[in-house]
């Protein structure tokens, strides 16, 4: 099978690109929504108003509290109010599976506040399908690697790189599709190969463990403990009781070296051996530093250990988890980020859409087998697109729609989104592919229009606060962009000019 | 496309993909192992610039096994990695044999 | 930092539709004849400074470390929002910056 390598790198393109492009397009959609997380999360706990209050506030009304509630609890992690996270949240015990509440930063009371998946099931979903432990991010790294090979084989074969650079030719049936696919593909290269790989290297060394086998013998904690200065652990024999040191003054020392501060943990709270550890809010430089915090003792007060200096490797490395992590840079970037996600997005449904679009005559004669699989494509194609589309803004209105003292009701809101979904295929299954479109199309813009009046009815009042309301601004925007595009297919000229495809026009349009 | 010609067809693609596929992290693994150990840095050094690079060399390979020219070449990296693993994990292979 | 983000994005837009209008194809698509060589060099000319000044205006809004990733995604948003317009609005797309450009002024103004 002698074939030149346009040739070639065209077959891997497109068949790579259509078994892992509908899970690439969920990734990437994902990833975008995954962008305002926090600020999803807030608008999905309309119990929690934005206050501003100072942390020093803030962490004396979690401690009183905590002193109060949980006095011997092995650990206390407080999470501070920020710009984008307005909420005061305690934890006693573990941080993931301790105990926690919701306080009013003004008072110090506990709020309750309903479960909600929130925004953070986006940014979960994104590198993990949501699937426990690790078998979800080998399948998120492999679609990554398609990813790649996507972008590369699809440079190789665009021989109009620079001669199409700004070249869109709408109203042309598959040419225009083509169009679209090359314009956000070429446009957006930048982005796309930059957001691919570096969000490879975030598990790099679950990936490809190669170097640290052969250096470490497999051993991550040793590489950890040896690539920065992590204070080390001490484990007291004798300890007794010491009363906490003032946090006001060492909230102070953290916010002058490291800028604000998302979060305390105070571990062995009222012991001799007490910690106390400053997290920094991410995002006052590229790098990102998550873990990198200031320790200190948690009796006297003393600095054990402050932000790590990062050697240039690690700090190439952190830049690279940085990029893809999108927290610095302030609202502009974080927006910057959301809309090439949204369009990244956006080329990988043209391409699913064009592979129908160029195959649509030829299997008309096809075998049953293969008419069967085209229209499991065409289903496949509505569902991953619309469907998730519509699943998504659902998981919003399940939020509001399910009852507040439902039990397990972050669990039921993402069976609702999953149930969504897999009724979206099963919908496209069934109905012809341009209502079935439509028709999911629709839903999608109804339900985006419709969410500030769903704010409206279920929280008493419009929005709230700022930030739900340029969310439900941006929502409603998403829903006008989705009214366009159905009105688009409604448009019989997208069918009629296939055939003028040949027609004498002297245009360059 | 006839029936004939697609089952003929259905080797050298499977034969294409796996090259890639499982040829091409098996080589890259050996080759970011081998890169570790050749760099002369710090231990710290090394690991992350190997791994840094390692995805490249992945997406290489799979090009690789998709524009050979036969399928058979396709497998061409395959035979590479051997003598990279053993550069790779000499040390074990020495705390091994003593 | 909005002005200068906003700036830059002006900037930004502006040298993607100097490149742009600097390919014959385009040029013809706007105006309906080909262009001169030496109108095509000007506009390329123009291209590249403004390309220069839009990261010169990033690295204002952001630094020299953020600044080049904002300048990287502003490229790439406007010279879709140009490969957009082109085709339905071209007189539009050409004289976006035009009008805002004023705008722009006005906004450093008040921001003072």
């Amino acid at each position: 099978m002698k074939q030149t390598l346009t040739q070639s790198m065209a077959w891997l393109h497109t068949w790579g690109g259509l078994l892992f492009g509908w899970l690439l397009f969920a990734i990437f959609l994902t990833g975008s929504l995954a962008v305002f997380d926090q600020e999803i999360d807030h608008w999905m706990q309309p119990e929690i108003k934005q206050t501003s209050v100072s942390s020093a506030q803030a962490v004396e009304h979690a401690v009183a509290y905590l002193q109060r509630q949980h006095a011997d609890a092995s650990a206390w992690n407080i999470s501070l109010p920020s710009e984008r996270m307005p909420a005061l949240r305690v934890t006693a015990g573990d941080r993931r599976s301790g105990i926690s509440t919701y306080l009013d930063p003004l008072t110090g009371e506990p709020l309750v506040v309903r479960d909600t998946a929130g925004g953070t099931f986006f940014f979960r979903f994104h590198y993990s399908l949501s699937m426990p432990r690790n078998p979800g991010i080998w399948i998120v790294g492999l679609a990554a690697m398609a990813m790649l090979v996507a972008l590369i084989s699809g440079i190789i074969i665009h021989k109009k790189f620079f001669k199409e650079f700004f070249t869109f030719r709408p109203n042309k049936g598959q040419r225009s599709w083509l169009d679209a696919h090359n314009a956000s593909a070429v446009l957006l290269l930048p982005f796309h190969l930059m957001i691919t790989y570096t969000g490879l290297l975030i598990f790099a060394l679950i990936y490809m463990p190669a170097a640290l086998d052969s250096l470490y013998n497999g051993n991550f904690a040793a590489f950890y403990q040896e690539h920065i200065d992590v204070p080390e652990e001490h484990h007291a024999v004798q300890t007794s009781q010491a009363p906490l040191t003032d946090l006001a003054p060492l909230l102070a020392q953290a916010e002058a070296r490291m800028g604000p501060l998302s979060g305390v943990v105070i571990e062995h709270p009222g012991r001799s051996d007490a910690h106390i550890e400053m997290r920094r809010v991410l995002g006052n430089r590229i790098a990102l530093t998550k873990g990198h915090n200031m320790v200190f003792d948690g009796v006297t007060g003393e600095l054990l250990a402050g932000p790590p200096e990062l050697r240039p490797t690690v700090l190439v490395q952190r830049v690279m988890f940085g990029l893809h992590f999108a927290q610095f840079g302030g609202y502009p970037m974080r927006w910057l980020y959301f809309v090439c996600g949204l369009l990244s997005s956006a080329m990988i449904a043209t391409g699913l859409v064009l592979f129908t679009v160029k195959r649509r005559r030829k299997y008309a004669s096809e075998s049953a087998l293969g008419q069967q699989l085209y229209r499991l494509v065409e289903s496949l194609n509505v569902a991953t697109v619309a469907g998730l589309a519509v699943a998504c803004i659902g998981l919003l209105w399940l939020n509001r729609l399910l009852p507040v003292e439902l039990a397990q009701r972050a669990g039921w809101e993402l069976r609702g989104f999953f149930a969504i979904w897999l009724l979206s295929l099963l919908h496209a299954w069934l109905r012809p592919r341009l209502q079935a479109w439509r028709e999911q199309l629709s839903l999608a813009a109804l339900l985006c229009l419709g969410l500030p009046l769903l704010s409206v009815f279920s929280d008493g009042q419009a929005w709230g606060d700022s930030m739900r309301l340029w969310l439900e601004v941006t929502v409603v925007a998403l829903g006008l962009l989705l009214v366009w595009s159905v009105w688009r297919l409604r448009q019989p000229q997208v069918q009629r000019s296939e055939r003028r495809e040949r027609s004498v026009q002297a245009q360059v349009n | 496309m006839s029936k004939a010609g697609e089952t003929t067809l259905a080797w050298p693609i499977c034969s294409r993909v796996l090259a890639g596929l499982l040829g091409g992290y098996v080589f890259t693994y050996a080759l970011t192992a081998a890169l570790a150990q050749l760099l002369p840095l710090d231990r710290v050094d090394a690991l992350l610039i190997a791994s840094l690079l390692s995805f490249t060399f992945y997406t290489l390979a799979i090009l690789w096994a998709f524009a050979a020219r036969s399928a058979w070449r396709a497998w061409a990296v395959l035979p590479a990695a051997a003598p990279l693993a053993l550069i790779g994990f000499w040390p074990h292979l020495l705390e091994r044999l003593a | 930092m909005m002005t200068a983000f906003l700036g830059s994005l002006l900037l930004a837009y502006s040298s993607m539709l100097a490149l742009c209008q600097g390919l014959e194809r385009h040029y013809k698509q706007v105006w309906g004849r080909a262009p001169t060589r030496l109108q095509r060099r000007v506009l390329r000319g123009s291209g590249w400074l403004l390309l220069a000044a839009s990261l010169w205006g990033c690295a204002q809004a952001w630094g020299w470390a953020m600044g080049p990733v904002g300048w990287f995604g502003m490229l790439s948003l406007s010279g879709f929002a140009l490969a957009l317009l082109l085709p339905y609005a071209p007189r539009l797309a050409v004289y976006a910056p035009v009008l805002g450009l004023p705008c722009w002024l006005l906004l450093y103004a008040l921001a003072g």
